[in-house]
C-alpha cells in the first residue's frame, strides 16, 4: 500500500493534470480568499495593535445595548449581535445546501437555496445598517466617540474608527457577496449551469459567501465579546 | 489496486481544459487592437510589462540623474533646469520640494514598477507558461486585466508629477505623519491622494496576475512536467508570486486606515501633533509606528518580489551558458522557499531605531541574520555551477555573473544592517542607500538585463547586437561599483541619507568632490542604458534572425516552440516532459532537451 | 486530453452532515455569548482572561467547521489542504510581534509620557447620550493640548 501512494503522488504532481484535482478557477478563488484573509487579518492585528498600546478601552457591553424599537434605556448587551451571526451562519447553511444541490445538478435546490441566502444576506446589511444608523444618532462615527473607557476615562477615537473601518469594510464583502449571489440566481434560471453540466460556479461563489461568514466569526469576536 | 485507479478514483480534473485542441492550428481572426492592445497571449502581455517598465526606468532613472546633479553640484545654477521642471528649479537650482518629490517618485517607481511590475510582470508572464508547456495562463482575461490595472496605476501616478502642489514628496515608504497630514508639506496634498490610488489599483494588478502565476504553475503544467523538474526560472517566479498575493493585502489595509487618516478625521496613525500655522491637532491615541509596521510587512517580501526573479532567471542562465547543470538543483528550490518564509518574518529589521521593543529587536535580528544560510547556499551554488564549466561569455551571461557579483556585495552588508546595535549607526545613512541599490536595485536589474539578453530571441525571433550589449554590461557594472561603493564610507562617516545640501554641514563637507564623482559616474551609467535601450528598439526591427530552434542549446521547453510562437505556443500537442531541465554535459552528450525520452542506457544523475 | 472537467464526486459531505455542523456551530456560538453575558460586570481580572481565552478558542474552532466543512476544505486532497493552512502559520508570528510591540510600544509612552499616563488616570462625567457629537467635540478639546512630540514641517 505504501508504494501505491507514493506512486499515487508522483502521478498527482506528475503534470498533465491539476495535483490537486481541482479546476483552476476554484485554486484561484481559494488563493484569493487566502490573500483576502491577510487583508482582514492586518486590520484586526492593527486593530489589537493600538488596543494593547493604549490604557483603556470602551467595554463593548455598554456600547452594543440596543435593539430595534426596543423602550429607550433599555440595557440589553449582545443580543443583537447574536441575532446578527445566526442569520449569518443561517445563510452560509443555506448556501452549502445551494452547492449540495448544484452537486446533485438540482436546478429547483439551488434555486431556493440561492434565495435564502441572499435573503440571509440582505438581512445581514439590514441589520448592520441599523447598528451603524443608531451609533452615528449616538453621537458615534469615523473620528467621533461618545463612549468612555470601562474605567470611566476619555476614549482615544480609535474605538470607532476601527468598529465603522472592519465592520464597514466587512459589510462591503457582504453586499458583494450578495451582489455575487443574485449573478448566480439569474445565471441558474437562465439554464447556464444546465448547459455547462455544471454548477461549478455555485461552488466558487459558495467558497466566497462562507469566506465572509468566516470573517464575521473573527470580527464578532473581536469587537462585541473580547 | 494498481496505481491507474487510484488516480482515478479521485475522478480525473486535467488541466488545459480551458484551451484544448482548437489551439492546435491557429487561425481566429486578430485585428491590431486584440493582437496588440487588449491582447490576451501572454507573450504579448510580457513584452506590454516589459515596455512600460522601461518607460519608467527611463524616467526614474532620470530622476535621480535630476537629484545626483544637485547632490554633486549643490551650489551650480543650471538654466535649463527652470526650462524643463519651471517653478521645480527657479534659478536653475532643483527646489527643497522638487528634490524630495524626485527622491520619493524615484523610488516608488523603481521599487514597484521597474522591479516588480517589470521585471516578474515581464518574465513570470513570458517564461510561465512557455516553460512549463501551457497555452497560456490559467486565466488569460486576469491576465490581460493584470496589465492595465498596471497601466492605470501608471497613468495615475504620472499625473500625480503634474498636479500645482507635486507628486508625494514624504520617501517611497511614505510614512505617517507626512503622508497622513495634507498639511504636512507641500506634497501630502493632492499628489499623495494620486500616490495613495495609483497604488492601489497596483496592488489590484499584482493580485490578479499573482493568483493567475500560482494556478498556472499549479495546474497547468504539461504530462511529465512534476515541479521538480520545473526549470528553477518557474520555482523563483512561483514563490515570488505566493509572496506578492500574501503580503500585498496587508499594505491595501495599510493605505485603507492612510486613506481614513487624510480624509475622515481618523487617527490610527496620529497622535501629538502640532503644525506650524495650523495649531495642536485633536488626532489622538493613533501609532504612526503601526503604519511602519503594516508597510514593512509587505515592504521586506517586496524585497525578495524583487530579487527571486532575477536570481531564477540567472540560474538558469548560467547552468546554460556555463554547459553544465546547475549544482544543488533541490538546494536551490529548498533555499528559496527558506527565503520566501523568512521574507515574512524579519520586517520590523527595518524599524529598529523606531522605538521598538529591543528584545522583539533582537528576535528579528536572529531571523534576519538566518537569511544569510539559504543566501549563502545560493551563492556558492552558483559559484560551483560555474566551476570548470565550458563558459560562453554572452551578453545575458556577463549579466547573470554580474548578478552574482552584485549579490555578494551588497548582501554582505546586509549582514551588518541587519544587527540592531549596529543599525543604531547606520540606520538612514548612505551605508543604507549603498546596500540596497546594490542588492536589491542594480542587482535586479542586471536579472533583468541577463533575462533580456537571454530570451529576446524568444521574444523577436531576433538577436541583440552584441557589442552593444558588452558596453553596456561593462559600463554599467563598473558605474555600479563606482556609485554605490563610496557610499558605504559616506554612510560609515554617518552621512544622513534624504539630505538636500550636505555642503552646508561641515561633518559632510569632505565628501563634496566624492558627491560630485558620484553624480558623473551616475550620468555616465544612465546614457548607457540610453544605448541599452537603441539597442533594443533596433533589434527589434533590425536585429540579425534567428534562425534556429534553439539558439543556446537549452533544454527547456520554450525552445521547443517555433521562432515566433503564435497565442497557444506550440503547433500541434504540447510535448511532454522526460526528464529535468538540467541535463547539460551528460553522458557525452552536450544537451538533452527535456522533450526527449529518457534512454535504457542513460546514466543516472 | 480527456475533458471530463465535470463535478468531482463529494466524498463525505452531504445533508446530515451540514446539518451536524449546523448545530455544532450553533451550540458553539451560543456557549460564546454565554461566556460574554457572565462577564459582564466581572470585576475579577484573571478570571476575565480566562474567559475572554476561551472565546478566543471558540472562535477558532467555528473558523474550522466552518473551513472544513462548509468550505469543504477537508474533504480536499491533503496537498491542497497544506498549501491552504500551512501559510496561515504566517499569522502566528504577525499577530505576536505586532501585538508585543503595541504593548511594549504603551509601556514606553507610560514611563515616558507623563501626560499620556495622566491622560488615562482622569475620569470623564459620564454623559447623556443623544447629543450628536457634543461628548466627541468635549473630548477632543481636553485632550489635544498636548505637549508632546512637536511635529514641524516647512
Amino acid at each position: 500500500m505504501a508504494t501505491t501512494t507514493t506512486a499515487t503522488t508522483t502521478k498527482l504532481w506528475g503534470g498533465g493534470k491539476s495535483p490537486f484535482n481541482v479546476e483552476y478557477g476554484k485554486l484561484m478563488m481559494w488563493y484569493f480568499l487566502m490573500s483576502d484573509a491577510f487583508t482582514f487579518g492586518a486590520f484586526l492585528i492593527s486593530y489589537g495593535t493600538i488596543r494593547f498600546s493604549t490604557n483603556g478601552w470602551p467595554d463593548p457591553n455598554e456600547v452594543f445595548k440596543s435593539f430595534p424599537f426596543a423602550p429607550e434605556g433599555m440595557n440589553a448587551p449582545l443580543v443583537f449581535v447574536s441575532i446578527m451571526t445566526f442569520i449569518l451562519i443561517i445563510s452560509s447553511v443555506t448556501m452549502v445546501l445551494a452547492v449540495h444541490a448544484g452537486h446533485n445538478m438540482d436546478k429547483k435546490g439551488v434555486v431556493k437555496n440561492l434565495i435564502w441566502t441572499i435573503i440571509g444576506g440582505l438581512a445581514f446589511l439590514g441589520c448592520q445598517a441599523w447598528e451603524w444608523t443608531h451609533l452615528h444618532h449616538e453621537g458615534a462615527w469615523w473620528g467621533s466617540n461618545p463612549f468612555l473607557n470601562a474605567d470611566g476615562t476619555a476614549s482615544s477615537t480609535n474605538f470607532t474608527n476601527y468598529f465603522f473601518t472592519i465592520t464597514g469594510f466587512h459589510g462591503f464583502h457582504v453586499f458583494s457577496g450578495v451582489i455575487i449571489n443574485i449573478v448566480m440566481l439569474i445565471m441558474t434560471l437562465m439554464d447556464k449551469f444546465e448547459q455547462r453540466g455544471h454548477y461549478l460556479m455555485i461552488e466558487k461563489a459558495g467558497l466566497y459567501w462562507h469566506f465572509v461568514d468566516l470573517v464575521w466569526v473573527f470580527v464578532f469576536t473581536c469587537f462585541y465579546l473580547v | 489496486m494498481s496505481n491507474e485507479a487510484v488516480v482515478h478514483a479521485h475522478g480525473a480534473v486535467t488541466t488545459h481544459e480551458g484551451h484544448g485542441d482548437h489551439h492546435h492550428e491557429h487561425h481566429h481572426h486578430e485585428t491590431f487592437i486584440t493582437k496588440y492592445v487588449f491582447s490576451q497571449d501572454h507573450k504579448m502581455i510580457a513584452k506590454q510589462f516589459l515596455i512600460t517598465g522601461m518607460v519608467w526606468a527611463v524616467l526614474g532613472g532620470l530622476m535621480s540623474v535630476l537629484f545626483r546633479l544637485q547632490l554633486g553640484y549643490p551650489d551650480a545654477t543650471f538654466p535649463w533646469l527652470e526650462d524643463i521642471l519651471g517653478k521645480w528649479a527657479k534659478g536653475g537650482r532643483i527646489t527643497p520640494e522638487a528634490y524630495y518629490a524626485l527622491v520619493t517618485t524615484h523610488g516608488t517607481v523603481l521599487v514597484f514598477f521597474v522591479l516588480t511590475a517589470g521585471l516578474s510582470g515581464t518574465f513570470a508572464n513570458f517564461l510561465i507558461p512557455l516553460q512549463v508547456g501551457a497555452r497560456d495562463m490559467a486565466s488569460p482575461f486576469m491576465n490581460m486585466l493584470s496589465y492595465w490595472f498596471f497601466f492605470a496605476a501608471s497613468i495615475v501616478m504620472l499625473s500625480s508629477m503634474f498636479v500645482e502642489t507635486g507628486p508625494f514628496s514624504g520617501g517611497w515608504t511614505a510614512y505617517p505623519p507626512l503622508s497622513a497630514l495634507g498639511d504636512a508639506s507641500p506634497g501630502s496634498k493632492i499628489g499623495m491622494d494620486m500616490w495613495l490610488i495609483s497604488m492601489a489599483l497596483f496592488v489590484v494588478s499584482s493580485l490578479l496576475g499573482g493568483l493567475n502565476y500560482i494556478a498556472t504553475v499549479l495546474n497547468m503544467r504539461t504530462k511529465g512536467m512534476s515541479m521538480t523538474r520545473m526549470p528553477l526560472t518557474i520555482w523563483a517566479l512561483f514563490f515570488t508570486a505566493v509572496l506578492g498575493v500574501l503580503s500585498f493585502p496587508v499594505l491595501f489595509s495599510g493605505f485603507i486606515l492612510l486613506i481614513f487618516d487624510r480624509n475622515f478625521g481618523t487617527s490610527f496613525y496620529l497622535s501629538d501633533i502640532f503644525i506650524n500655522g495650523v495649531g495642536a491637532l485633536p488626532n489622538e491615541g493613533g501609532s504612526a509606528i503601526l503604519y511602519q509596521h503594516l508597510f514593512w510587512f509587505l515592504g521586506h517580501p517586496e524585497v525578495y518580489i524583487i530579487l527571486l526573479p532575477a536570481m531564477g532567471m540567472v540560474s538558469e542562465i548560467l547552468s546554460v551558458n556555463s554547459r553544465k547543470p546547475i549544482f544543488g538543483y533541490m538546494a536551490m528550490i529548498g533555499s528559496l522557499f527558506a527565503i520566501a518564509i523568512l521574507a515574512f518574518l524579519v520586517w520590523a529589521h527595518h524599524m529598529f531605531v523606531t522605538g521598538l521593543n529591543p528584545f522583539l529587536g533582537s528576535i528579528f535580528v536572529l531571523l534576519t541574520l538566518l537569511i544569510a544560510v539559504p543566501s549563502a547556499i545560493k551563492v556558492f551554488n552558483w559559484l560551483t555551477t560555474l566551476w570548470r564549466g565550458n563558459i560562453r561569455f554572452t551578453p545575458g551571461m556577463m549579466f547573470a555573473i554580474g548578478f552574482v557579483s552584485l549579490f555578494i556585495s551588497g548582501g554582505l552588508t546586509g549582514i551588518w544592517l541587519g544587527n540592531s546595535a549596529l543599525d543604531i549607526h547606520l540606520h538612514d545613512t548612505y551605508f543604507v542607500i549603498a546596500h540596497f541599490h546594490i542588492v536589491m536595485g542594480v542587482a535586479s536589474m542586471f536579472g533583468m538585463f541577463a533575462g533580456i539578453y537571454h530570451w529576446f530571441p524568444k521574444m523577436y525571433g531576433r538577436y541583440l547586437n552584441n557589442t552593444m550589449g558588452y558596453i553596456h554590461f561593462w559600463v554599467t557594472i563598473a558605474g555600479a561599483y563606482l556609485i554605490f561603493w563610496p557610499m558605504h564610507y559616506e554612510g560609515l562617516a554617518g552621512m544622513p541619507r534624504r539630505y538636500y545640501d550636505y555642503s552646508i554641514w561641515e561633518s559632510f563637507k569632505q565628501f563634496a568632490e566624492l558627491n560630485r564623482f558620484i553624480s558623473t559616474v551616475a550620468m555616465i551609467v544612465f546614457a548607457v542604458q540610453l544605448l541599452f535601450l537603441f539597442n533594443f528598439f533596433y533589434s527589434i526591427f533590425k536585429g540579425r534572425k534567428v534562425t534556429t530552434l534553439n539558439p543556446w542549446g537549452a533544454t527547456t521547453l520554450e525552445w521547443t516552440t517555433p521562432i515566433k510562437p503564435g497565442h497557444g505556443n506550440w503547433v500541434g500537442e504540447i510535448p511532454e516532459v522526460h526528464r529535468w531541465a538540467y541535463d547539460y554535459g551528460k553522458d557525452g552528450k552536450e544537451f538533452i532537451a527535456q522533450t526527449t525520452p529518457v534512454g535504457a542506457d542513460e546514466s543516472h544523475h | 486530453m480527456s475533458h471530463s472537467v465535470g463535478h468531482e464526486e463529494t466524498h463525505g459531505g452531504g445533508t446530515s452532515e451540514i446539518k451536524k455542523v449546523t448545530i455544532i456551530l450553533s451550540v458553539l456560538t451560543i456557549i460564546e455569548l454565554a461566556l460574554g453575558f457572565w462577564m459582564i460586570g466581572m470585576e475579577n481580572k484573571g478570571l476575565v482572561l480566562a474567559i475572554k481565552g476561551a472565546i478566543i478558542i471558540l472562535m477558532l474552532a467555528k473558523a474550522f467547521y466552518i473551513v472544513g466543512y462548509f468550505m469543504h476544505l477537508k474533504h480536499e486532497i491533503k496537498n491542497l489542504i497544506m498549501t491552504i493552512v500551512v501559510p496561515l502559520a504566517l499569522f502566528i508570528w504577525f499577530i505576536i510581534a505586532f501585538l508585543a510591540d503595541g504593548n511594549s510600544f504603551r509601556n514606553l509612552r507610560n514611563t515616558y509620557d507623563p501626560y499620556f499616563k495622566e491622560q488615562s488616570t482622569i475620569k470623564v462625567e459620564k454623559k447623556e447620550h443623544g447629543s450628536h457629537g457634543a461628548a466627541a467635540g468635549a473630548h477632543a478639546d481636553t485632550t489635544h493640548k498636548s505637549e508632546g512630540a512637536v511635529e514641524n514641517k516647512h
